[in-house]
């Protein structure tokens, strides 16, 4: 293909997926009236739009939250995923190829059976409008376990041997020897978790009624559906950006890895 | 140690400090009106204090209550109660009968209208709730608009109304598309919407009915039909916009009529544009109709929880709230109806409301109103009503007999699914 | 006194935490899914038990029938029009070209992003009268599409904006695909005469077939769990023609308090997914082409 086409294609391409971005950008900087037009920029520049959202719902707050929650969790998911992914590749004891195949089962059934179920257990543990029933179920997950163990089978056996010979405990062995040498699966999972976890929104409508404990992702879907912002889109689309913004603030940063994390992912499953 | 999401006022008690905790709405003038009188209440010197708190703001009150039972966790006094989720309150045993107190008919009598008294009663013959304020939905016009297009009074009948939404729905900028229409209203099928359009309307139709007669299903064949015809000509004629058209179209005029309460009147206070003319009307009726013209009120209750450990002193709060002198301020700072006899002929009011021109109309209109029936599936019900309101009347996919016919059908399938 | 872990071996002591968790939060719940579709239940008053009923009303219940449709519908759309534009742009990206970096950020940008952006992003932008497609198409002279106000162009706009949203993630996926077929294949091609769209489908595709496998899987999975967007965006209309099953049950459930039957749709749904999944599987690893 002409190089000159291939150019023009991609950037083609680059304006389909940033042009709505860019147009949700200056969009909010506008007054209703003016959103429909088709010119890019604003005419009259205001902050109105971010106003209503500050003022209608503690969108901060609900950061806040998201940020509590997911860095939990991630934290969370990488440790217990690493000690359970240890036990499963390094250790050997009875029934361990069953746990693992069970933990295999538990990611081919769909989450929509034991949805309510889930619910049913948060409400009896009086979790419900409670953060930690944001955490408590998605703490640990069986696709952790599997990138962990698969990283780990591929530790030389020789390093685990010297270092049990010195007396080093399983832990031990796990936390100094294994994990530095796998930075990137670390890596890998902490992203793959926090990004899901991040997004997750049909299980916060669930569990949290009460506004002060919504995650960021929540409250800004019932900003849009509900009539908190007085069908003013110019609101809605602003609190769409700021939902997006520090995704896309850690991504810039972060972009390789983030990458290099979604993509092998995709090639382990 | 109880991990469970122990009330605050529950806390409060153990350290010998005797409070009652009140949930009033969120909703910024009526929480600023309950901070009022709770002050005051406390003031007073009652033994037990009252401890004011918004109720959560969530996806709906209704949820939030619900999940508060669920959790234990339910205030003793709430005054946001819509009055058709009080059956499964009750049902769960988490209301107090409030007949039960010595005062009860006095004070009842004093305030609430008879028929609006009887139909909050429940099916066991007790009362759980108190009918505290209403919304009459009216409609809100721009008469700027309206003089412009030669509509010189409000119309009262479909036909006039239609009438005038072909004189209003126009092309303004001359670039081949509709920019102007009549109304707007949520095309979407969402069981809550239809409280501004089909069932205030067929409450308008049906002349002051609603879905249920003494528990049995008795929807007016003939009135949903009209409803259906009527939402159906006005999407035909293109005067609504087929679409989630948002922004705030009145304060833009881009539409010249809403379906509101009188709650919208503050905001526009606060919100509308300097040369924006407006002003309130009853709905409009069936060519044919004759007498008075009731709509959809959205009532909402008081009622005390069964698990207080204050009931009298609850009790005592509740009358304060619903006292002439709170009435008044409910309709001076939150600009909402009360649900009193003879609103508009008590001298106490009437300085008010020759000030409050607005008001007074939702004030005449508050007397024909009617809420929601005390149905297990009310919900589910307006569901299958927002499949058949977007068939027929939306989409023109049916014609509006059988829409009728087909949605009592899927009602009384529901209703048997859920027996 | 021995050491713990010495009694109990590590490997079983280190798992523990897992177990707990997975009987709690995984066998718990197919367990009590098991029992609660033969109940009633409001979470409010106590379970009901009710027999077969729940059974009985899925098999009559034609909206949840028209919910998993509409499932399907979406899937059928959105991957092999995410698999060509993914392979196309991936195709693409695999030339020498500057900027490489650039436009693959660009491009994985949507990925990121919750889904509740996208969503309210794209519901402006779907917008009859007011939104910025119709008012480019309009000045075109092309005229309006009602993208979600008709109920066959509706759940398309949807598969659309997913494809959107997503086909970043595949474009990479394709890249690192493309990437590990060895060049010496193609030389050979050439030498043989091959032309370029020959080499493509005698070489490329099949050397990307798990790749391809990859996304479907992916997608599919995906794709099932089809909620925000119709949640947002058109509220499972117009007609019920973007209800997802998910948005189905999740009313059911949580709208209007039929545990047993939502958990009951849920379990047929999950029987669904699992005998979609295991025929994709043996369908499309077999297929070569």
């Amino acid at each position: 293909m002409k190089k000159s086409i291939l150019y023009t294609v991609l950037i083609i391409g680059a304006i389909v997926f940033a042009y709505p971005f860019v147009w949700m950008f200056f969009s909010t900087f506008k007054p209703d009236g003016e959103i429909g037009n088709i010119q890019l920029l604003p005419e009259i520049w205001t902050w109105e739009n971010y106003q209503l959202v500050f003022d209608r719902i503690p969108i901060a707050r609900g950061f806040l939250n998201s940020l509590i929650v997911t860095s939990m969790v991630t934290l969370s998911v990488t440790i217990f995923g690493s000690i359970t992914g240890y036990a499963f590749s390094r250790l050997k004891w009875k029934g361990r190829d069953a746990m693992f195949s069970l933990s295999l089962l538990t990611m081919m059934i769909p989450f929509q059976i034991t949805l309510i179920p889930t619910y049913i257990l948060i409400v009896k543990f009086g979790l419900t409008d409670h953060l930690a029933g944001l955490i408590v179920p998605t703490m640990i997950t069986a696709f952790s376990i599997l990138l962990f163990r698969q990283s780990f089978l591929t530790i030389p056996q020789d390093l685990v041997d010297a270092a049990r010979l010195d007396g080093c405990s399983e832990l031990g062995i796990l936390f100094r020897i294994i994990l530095p040498l796998s930075k990137p699966v670390v890596v890998t999972v902490a992203i793959l978790t926090f990004v899901a976890n991040w997004n997750e929104v049909l299980w916060p409508l669930i569990v949290i009624r009460d506004q002060s404990l919504m995650t960021m992702p929540q409250m800004v879907a019932l900003f849009a559906v509900g009539g908190g912002s007085d069908s003013s889109i110019g609101a809605q689309l602003a609190s769409a950006l700021l939902l997006a913004l520090p995704v896309i603030i850690a991504y810039l940063i972060f972009q390789k890895h983030f990458i290099k994390s979604m993509a092998s992912s995709g090639l382990k499953s | 140690m109880n991990c469970n999401n122990v009330n605050e006022g529950v806390n409060e008690r153990e350290e010998g400090n005797k409070t009652i905790t009140y949930w009033s709405s969120p909703n910024p003038q009526e929480f600023a009106l309950a901070k009022q009188l709770v002050d005051e209440w406390n003031e007073l010197g009652h033994e037990v204090k009252v401890k004011l708190q918004a109720l959560p703001a969530g996806q709906s009150s209704e949820e939030v209550l619900l999940s508060a039972m669920v959790a234990g966790t339910t205030p003793d006094i709430c005054s946001n109660i819509w009055p058709g989720i009080t059956n499964d309150f009750i049902r769960a045993k988490g209301l107090l009968a409030l007949d039960l107190f010595d005062d009860y008919d006095l004070v009842m009598g004093e305030r609430v209208p008879e028929d609006i008294l009887e139909s909050v009663k429940a099916k066991d013959g007790h009362t759980y709730q108190i009918p505290w304020k209403t919304n009459p939905i009216m409609v809100q016009y721009n008469t700027k608009m309206f003089r412009d297009a030669g509509v010189t009074e409000f119309p009262k009948t479909y036909s006039g109304f239609l009438d005038a939404a072909s004189k209003i729905t126009k092309d303004n900028d001359g670039d081949g598309r509709i920019d102007q229409w009549m109304g707007y209203r949520d095309i979407r099928p969402i069981w809550w919407q239809r409280y501004y359009d089909y069932y205030t309307s067929y409450i308008n139709a049906s002349g002051g009915k609603t879905f249920f007669d003494k528990g049995e299903l008795a929807i007016d064949v003939d009135a949903s039909n009209k409803v259906f015809k009527f939402y159906q000509q006005i999407y035909e004629g293109g005067y609504f916009p087929q679409s989630t058209l948002q922004g705030n179209a009145f304060l833009y005029s881009r539409i010249a009529v809403e379906f509101t309460g009188p709650w919208n009147i503050s905001f526009l206070e606060k919100n509308a544009p300097e040369d924006l003319e407006y002003d309130f009307a009853p709905l409009p009726v069936p060519d044919d109709y004759e007498g008075e013209i009731y709509t959809y009120g959205d009532h909402k209750n008081i009622a005390i929880f069964s698990n207080t450990k204050y009931p009298e002193e609850s009790w005592e709060f509740v009358k304060f709230l619903i006292s002439k002198e709170a009435d008044y301020r409910l309709l001076e700072f939150a600009s909402q109806i009360p649900i009193r006899k003879e609103l508009l002929t008590d001298p106490d009011f009437a300085e008010f409301f020759k000030q409050n021109l607005s008001l007074a109309r939702f004030a005449r209109q508050a007397a024909f109103t009617r809420g929601v029936d005390s149905v297990r599936d009310f919900k589910e019900i307006l569901d299958s009503v927002s499949r058949y309101y977007e068939k027929a009347s939306v989409y023109g996919k049916m014609t509006p007999d059988e829409a009728t016919h087909d949605m009592i059908e899927a009602i009384e399938i529901l209703r048997e699914w859920n027996k | 006194m021995k050491k713990l872990s010495q009694v109990i071996k590590p490997g079983f002591l280190l798992s523990m935490p897992y177990m707990a968790h997975l009987t709690l939060f995984f066998i718990y719940p197919v367990v009590f899914s098991l029992i609660l579709v033969f109940h009633r239940w409001d979470v409010v008053t106590p379970m009901e038990f009710v027999g077969l009923k729940n059974f009985i009303r899925v098999f009559s219940d034609e909206v949840f029938m028209q919910s998993i449709i509409n499932t399907g519908v979406f899937l059928v759309l959105h991957i092999p029009l995410q698999i060509m534009v993914a392979l196309f742009f991936a195709n693409l990206l695999n030339q020498k070209i500057i900027a490489r970096g650039f436009f693959r950020t660009l491009y994985f940008l949507p990925v990121v992003v919750s889904g509740v952006v996208v969503t309210i992003l794209f519901q402006q932008l779907f917008n009859y009268d007011t939104g910025l497609l119709n008012q480019f198409l309009y000045k075109l002279g092309l005229g309006q599409v009602p993208w979600l106000v008709s109920e066959n162009w509706a759940m398309p706009s949807i598969a659309f904006m997913a494809t959107w949203k997503n086909v970043g993630l595949y474009v990479i996926l394709f890249m690192g695909g493309l990437q590990s077929i060895p060049t010496e294949l193609y030389e050979a091609a050439e030498l043989e005469g091959a032309s370029s769209t020959q080499r493509f489908y005698y070489i490329t595709l099949p050397m990307l077939n798990p790749t391809i496998v990859t996304v479907i899987v992916l997608s599919v999975i995906g794709g099932f769990s089809l909620f925000i967007e119709p949640y947002v965006m058109t509220g499972g209309g117009p007609m019920n023609s973007t209800l997802s099953a998910v948005l189905y049950i999740y009313n059911q459930a949580f709208n209007f308090g039929h545990m047993g039957y939502a958990s009951t749709m849920g379990l047929f749904f999950a029987v669904i997914i699992f005998t979609v999944v295991k025929i994709q599987r043996k369908f499309v690893e077999t297929e070569v082409y």
